[in-house]
């Protein structure tokens, strides 16, 4: 196999066909392709009815006297996505300044991965604005740095996508001056990608020196923007439940959950699509179970902490929400995330001893944290807007419409589609590198 | 420069919420809508019941949380101390709703003119109104208004804004009082301005006692209620509006 793929690299002759089946579309693709592409149709009707007929089919109202959340699963997935691209940067920042070249096969796939994610976020913020247009026009025009929003704006989705992009591209030119010279359809589009570059010493290094320093530039982008997704709830006193310190770190810690989760996952289909075990080994898998490990035990550590400090002190308020999740409305969907959390831990732990149980494990706990990530956004943005208002209204209720269910369906399958579209367009997996290569 | 401030006389209340039914007149609020809001609340058990009533416009606070999370500064604070809203540049992404401690804030969750408690498309109800969808809108509304000009006015502007009590902006130009303030039959409400030692809320809070809704939460309201706080932690509203859009 390595063999196969080896024909592609640097320095051999120009082949008849693209690594990873680039280009040739293939039965069980076109399946997917065309699932992906129902669910995004499907999306794009409900979002359709929702722009013309106005928010009222969601299952979002008023707070107060109408009882309702004005924030609902479209914020939720807005967090998911932001969450996930901690991926990309994660592992860019990992194997450019910690030297962990084994993660190198799955870079490209973390950062494509992060790319696709903030585009499904922006377009979950589209979803959410009642004047998706006005939005697009007043949020650059009228920005206001002191809302918590114009991070998420800035930082999260246009700095950090704007990061990712440029790694990505700076990371694919060698590959695709490998990919320009095989003849076919594709060609032109891997040489615009290429750009003139021609792998020599001086190109490699000044690379290499640019992709590290943007490396260490990204780490404080990281924290920063998945923090001031964390302000937008940590620094409001209107709602029991979000004004807390720990929002912010909370949420660099779940997106880093959820990230690596996905991160695990997408290696994995990838591995076994693309018939690529011999580069994607059992020690990337452990590498990345162990991350994913850490930062579940550090989740529940601060989860642990913000539920004690909010309740202990017993804040009428405060108790009323953690009641409602604890014991009431709640409850199921809490004690369910609880478990999910947990039996990812017990996998991991179970992979640690056991080193040949790493793959299953790892994307059983992937799938696992990433369904938890879902519906511990959930438990955050919804009861702190049913439960404990400040003033005595009665307690709201909010259950999503197929409308908002429809939306999200619809950006996974636009997410999937991209990459898959990736996929076969680019070699989702960097190229190994030639052997006199590797001797330089 | 006046600075505007009302008082809330909750040993006067008697819950009629005539208000509430002024301010629709006035502000043309979509259905659900509820710019002011009384509570009614009953503590105790027969025969020892205890009613009382805590009428709840927009706080106009000097620190509004609303005004700070704004993305696009839709929401705004006057010099003259209302907190208005934007309907031309609000984005309608419900961060001042979530950010309110007090949930003053109605987002047109349809088209304002399908949301008005009628069908008013509807031949029988054509037959009466002539044709005129909604058959009163008041005229005042829809212009530029307030010190900075922007149109704030009123509610039912478009589907997916948020829009609030304006202390009646377009009423405060004429020299006018607000409607919840002007129709309120047992004088409840004082209006004015809190600079001028003789205006009808300065003599109102200079001469009792007074406390503003969630002090502890620091948004300084511009509205004070004099007489009791009725909301404790038994505080059950007798019968709530729980109309949803």
């Amino acid at each position: 196999m390595a063999q196969r793929v080896g024909t592609y690299t640097y320095g051999s002759e120009p082949t008849e066909r693209l690594p990873y089946g680039i280009g040739r579309v293939t039965g069980p693709w076109l399946f997917a392709a065309a699932l992906a592409a129902g669910a995004f149709g499907f999306g794009v009707y409900a979002y359709y009815r929702q722009y013309t007929e106005g928010e009222v089919i969601t299952g979002m109202r008023d707070i107060g006297t109408m009882g309702g959340t004005p924030w609902g699963l479209y914020v939720v997935f807005i967090a998911y996505f932001v969450g996930v691209s901690f991926a990309g940067i994660i592992l860019a920042a990992l194997i450019r300044l910690m030297n962990l070249h084994q993660l190198k096969p799955v870079a490209r796939i973390a950062e494509v991965l992060t790319v696709i994610a903030l585009v499904c976020a922006a377009c979950c913020v589209l979803a959410d604005l009642g004047n998706p247009i006005r939005g697009l026009l007043n949020l650059p025009r009228y920005a206001r740095p002191g809302s918590p929003l114009f991070g998420t704006f800035t930082l999260v989705i246009s700095g950090y996508m704007f990061a990712s992009l440029v790694y990505l591209y700076l990371d694919s030119r060698r590959d695709a001056m490998i990919c320009a010279r095989v003849p076919g359809r594709l060609q032109t589009f891997h040489r615009i990608w290429a750009a003139g570059y021609r792998d020599t010493p001086a190109q490699r290094r000044r690379h290499y020196t640019a992709s590290f320093w943007l490396a260490i530039a990204i780490v404080p982008l990281l924290v920063t923007a998945h923090s001031t997704l964390g302000f937008v709830f940590g620094l409001q006193i209107g709602r029991p439940g979000w004004h807390s310190a720990l929002q912010a770190p909370s949420f660099v810690i779940m997106a880093g959950v959820s990230g690596t989760g996905l991160l695990i996952v997408a290696a994995a289909i990838m591995r076994r699509a693309l018939g690529e075990q011999e580069r994607l080994t059992g020690e990337v898998f452990r590498w990345l179970n162990n991350l994913l490990l850490v930062l579940i035990l550090a989740y529940l550590y601060l989860w642990i902490v913000e539920t004690l400090s909010s309740v202990y002190q017993g804040g009428e308020q405060e108790v009323e929400v953690t009641r409602a999740l604890f014991t009431g409305e709640y409850a199921t969907l809490f004690w369910l995330v609880l478990a999910l959390l947990l039996s990812a831990l017990a996998l991991l732990i179970a992979q640690f001893f056991r080193p040949g149980l790493a793959l299953v494990a790892g994307v059983t706990a992937g799938v696992l944290v990433n369904v938890a990530a879902i519906f511990k956004r959930f438990l955050l943005v919804i009861p702190s807007q049913t439960h404990g208002p400040l003033l005595p209204y009665s307690p709201g209720h909010y259950s999503p419409t197929w409308v908002e269910y429809g939306v999200v369906i619809g950006l996974f399958g636009f997410g999937t589609l991209l990459f898959i579209g990736f996929a076969k367009t680019f070699p989702i997996i960097h190229l190994p590198e030639a052997e006199k290569e590797r001797a330089a | 420069m006046p600075s505007y401030a009302m008082a809330i006389d909750l040993d006067r209340c008697m819950g009629c919420r005539a208000c509430m039914e002024a301010c629709k007149v006035e502000n043309n609020t979509p259905e659900a809508a509820f710019w002011m809001y009384v509570f009614r609340f009953e503590e105790g058990a027969y025969p020892d019941v205890n009613v009382s009533f805590l009428p709840r416009p927009c706080q106009h606070c000097d620190n509004p949380p609303c005004v700070k999370v704004c993305p696009v500064g839709a929401r705004y604070k006057q010099e003259d101390g209302l907190v208005l809203s934007d309907f031309d540049r609000c984005i309608g992404c419900r961060y001042c709703e979530v950010a309110c401690p007090y949930g003053v804030n109605y987002f047109n969750w349809k088209h304002p003119e399908e949301n008005y408690y009628l069908d008013w498309d509807d031949p029988e109800l054509e037959e009466v109104t002539g044709g005129a969808v909604p058959p009163y809108a008041n005229p005042d509304l829809g212009q530029p208004h307030g010190t900075e000009g922007r149109n704030v006015a009123g509610g039912g502007n478009t589907k997916g804004v948020t829009e609030k009590c304006t202390f009646c902006v377009q009423r405060l130009e004429k020299g006018l009082l607000p409607a919840c303030v002007a129709n309120c039959p047992v004088s409840v409400f004082a209006f004015g301005d809190l600079d001028d030692p003789g205006s009808a809320v300065s003599t109102a809070v200079a001469g009792r006692p007074h406390f503003s809704l969630l002090e502890e939460a620091g948004t300084k309201p511009r509205v004070f209620y004099l007489g009791e706080n009725p909301i404790s932690r038994e505080s059950k509203q007798l019968e709530e509006v729980r109309k949803r859009a």
